[in-house]
């Protein structure tokens, strides 16, 4: 009942990981699939409807390219080998961002696959921001705004948030960034205007079923105000902006 | 009947056209079909399909811009209906030349385009007989008067069609006994065309699946449109007579009438069933799609990706010469060619006759271009290897004046910028991801990425679709 509606994860850590095994910091990416797949399984069976992951973004293009290389690879070797699993267990996927033509074909077209096999599934969303930045699609919605010819006095958050890139996303009522780190990195920036965040320890690789029901635990018990300083509630954001 | 200022402004056919209706119904592909193994047979027009026409290389577009350009016409819009007359007599104006034995062709010669109605006409008739429907005599006269209707639309008169339908018959008789010849376009049709018919758009997807298919559907369409031809022209072209080919007919055009009359009619419309084989457009059938879509998404991340495919991002120079360049499909590059992808912008974008001419001279410029550079031994065609040898050293002045030309006349509303409308009139697609970021194309962009495809440097989804769609 207490439940999150949408949940993210900043998956943070997976080159220390690496790092204190002494690998490459790509072996860190390659062991983050299992915790992806624990995640979104442990996501699904809490009932959890809406899921986000920030996998890669704009800015993560500045890497070398020999790791961004296989990255991509990785990427696409995951999506070929959980999109049926991931359709069986009626998980909707979607991708964030995608606009960089760097992005390589094939990648881009077993994406464009995924989505059109799981586009009518319900059981829960799935969003990858993939090439994702917060501000892009605030700048993206702005654009589009503009060109609709709305009254400038005629828009509002709802209005505006319409413009947003899958719009019909509700707001994020717990992120989860693993490692440590404390910060937003551009991540969903709208969306996650009134979120509770966490920042377990945990690198990213090493997270797993038990450290996100944790959080969710954490979450049940946190306080959200929404701005009121009268009442308290500890209810899902639903309904608030 | 002549055109008279009442009928510049009314709907010349009727509200209650027999021929709309039918043209609006899929079955009657299989009166096309027909019609144009008959029409084929004819000198002059069997000439002008094998130099000029991209059928055997792209049926489905030819068929979809067939049903297109009939519907049209058929307009009770007299604009709509004066502006595709035009633009067909301006395509078709552009088709002449001689034949393979030196006999010389014209596309607007008005005796070949009586028969092309002539033949429309008797194999809509023999489609509703064979499909169960008779056709009263008065049905028939009608239905005829209409077809006369649709040659004096397109060439002005009708003289070379007998007035009646009582002189219909024997002269139609005279030329399938006289006239018909067994050239190379019959043949092409009838065993190159059915065996190696590509997959259409929605099933570009599953080449097995196709393929397999076709193995099996190829030769008994074949047979049942021969089953369907008049005897007389089956015996001058000496066509095979296979046991259980008429029954095979029969059946598939029973089917059709049955079809026809008891299934929805939304299913049956020939906008639905072209919509099922194109993906690009919005049909009933879209939920069916949608799974088939999903069927063929799961097929292709379940089919273990090759190794290689990670790299291919450009055509090779090889390649992009039979998916893109050959239009015709007869291994050489040709001014046909070249005509073929300036008809096809023209059809798509329905340009006007100034745009048009502007879209061919273009054409015709980078033709000259490529000849002079490309054509070693000068003999009017490139060759593959001709094409493979110097493609990187292409040069470039003639493609950019194509990519200007197809900007201004794609940027209908001149402000200099294609937007998301003018996009998906070119290519009938959404905006893809190649976009500039305020969602519209800048000339610069525009050209740049025109021309990289075109010389082969860079894939492009949209203008594969564009140009390669069968």
């Amino acid at each position: 009942m207490l439940l999150p509606r949408h949940v993210a994860c900043v998956m943070d850590g997976n080159g220390r990981w690496a790092a204190q095994r002494s690998l490459p910091r790509t072996a860190g990416h390659e062991a983050a699939e299992a915790a992806v797949m624990d995640v979104i399984e442990a996501a699904r069976s809490a009932g959890v409807t809406w899921l986000s992951l920030y996998a890669f973004s704009t800015e993560n293009w500045r890497r070398p390219a020999a790791e961004v290389d296989i990255l991509m690879r990785l990427v696409r070797r995951a999506i070929r080998k959980h999109a049926p699993a991931l359709h069986a267990r009626g998980v909707r996927c979607r991708f964030l961002g995608m606009a960089d033509p760097r992005i390589p074909q094939p990648l881009v077209r077993d994406i464009t696959d995924l989505m059109t096999l799981t586009g009518d599934n319900r059981r829960m969303t799935l969003t990858v921001a993939f090439d994702h930045g917060g501000r892009r699609d605030i700048v993206a919605a702005a654009r589009s705004l503009i060109r609709s010819a709305t009254p400038a006095d005629q828009v509002t958050e709802d209005s505006f948030a319409q413009h947003l890139p899958y719009s019909d996303t509700p707001d994020v009522d717990l992120v989860i960034r693993t490692s440590g780190e404390q910060r937003i990195s551009n991540f969903m920036l709208w969306q996650v205007a009134y979120a509770e965040w966490v920042f377990p320890q945990v690198l990213w690789p090493d997270f797993r079923a038990t450290h996100f029901w944790e959080c969710l635990d954490t979450y049940r018990r946190r306080q959200r105000r929404f701005g009121d300083v009268r009442q308290s509630t500890t209810l899902t954001g639903e309904g608030h902006r | 009947m002549s055109r008279t200022t009442t009928a510049e402004t009314t709907d010349v056919f009727g509200a209650d056209s027999i021929l709309r209706r039918l043209v609006g119904e899929a079955r009657w592909g299989l009166a096309v079909t027909r019609a144009t193994l008959l029409e084929a047979a004819h000198p002059q027009i069997g000439a002008a399909l094998m130099e000029n026409s991209t059928f055997l290389t792209h049926p489905w577009r030819r068929l979809r811009n067939t049903a297109t350009s009939s519907r049209r016409i058929l307009s009770p819009d007299p604009r709509v209906r004066d502006r595709e007359v035009a633009r067909l007599n301006r395509l078709h104006a552009r088709m002449s030349g001689t034949d393979a034995q030196g006999r010389p062709y014209d596309a607007t010669d008005p005796e070949a385009r009586a028969w092309v109605a002539a033949t429309l006409f008797e194999s809509t008739v023999a489609m509703c007989r064979l499909s169960g429907e008779t056709l009263d005599a008065g049905e028939m006269r009608r239905l005829y008067d209409e077809y006369r209707i649709f040659l004096t639309l397109i060439d002005g008169d009708n003289e070379h069609l007998p007035a009646t339908l009582q002189e219909f018959w024997p002269y139609y008789d005279h030329v399938v006994e006289n006239r018909l010849e067994n050239n190379d376009a019959v043949g092409v049709i009838l065993y190159r065309l059915l065996a190696n018919v590509p997959a259409p758009p929605a099933l570009r997807g599953h080449p097995l699946v196709w393929t397999v298919g076709r193995a099996v559907a190829g030769p008994l369409a074949t047979a049942v449109i021969i089953a369907s031809l008049p005897e007389p022209f089956c015996r001058r072209v000496a066509l095979p007579d296979l046991p259980g080919a008429r029954t095979l007919m029969q059946g598939a055009y029973l089917t059709a009438g049955l079809a026809t009359r008891y299934l929805p009619e939304s299913w049956t419309r020939v906008d639905s069933v072209m919509g099922l084989l194109d993906p690009s457009s919005a049909t009933p059938w879209d939920t069916v799609r949608r799974k088939a879509g999903q069927a063929a998404a799961l097929l292709r991340l379940i089919t273990p990706a090759p190794a290689a495919d990670d790299q291919q991002v450009v055509l090779s120079a090889d390649r992009f010469f039979s998916e893109v360049l050959d239009q015709t499909g007869d291994g050489y590059l040709r001014w046909p060619d070249l005509a073929a992808m300036a008809r096809e912008v023209a059809t798509r974008l329905d340009l006007g006759e100034q745009d048009e001419e502007r879209l061919f001279q273009a054409y015709a410029a980078w033709w000259r271009e490529l000849q002079a550079a490309l054509d070693g031994d000068d003999d009017g065609r490139v060759t593959r290897q001709e094409y493979a040898a110097a493609a990187a050293s292409l040069p470039g002045a003639g493609l950019i004046k194509i990519a200007d030309v197809l900007f201004d006349v794609t940027d209908v509303d001149d402000d200099q910028k294609i937007d998301a409308q003018e996009y998906r009139d070119l290519f009938r697609t959404a905006f893809g991801r190649d976009l500039a970021g305020d969602g519209s194309y800048s000339r610069g962009a525009f050209v740049r990425q025109f021309v990289s495809f075109m010389s082969g440097q860079e894939h492009s989804e949209a203008y594969s679709t564009l140009l390669t769609q069968a």
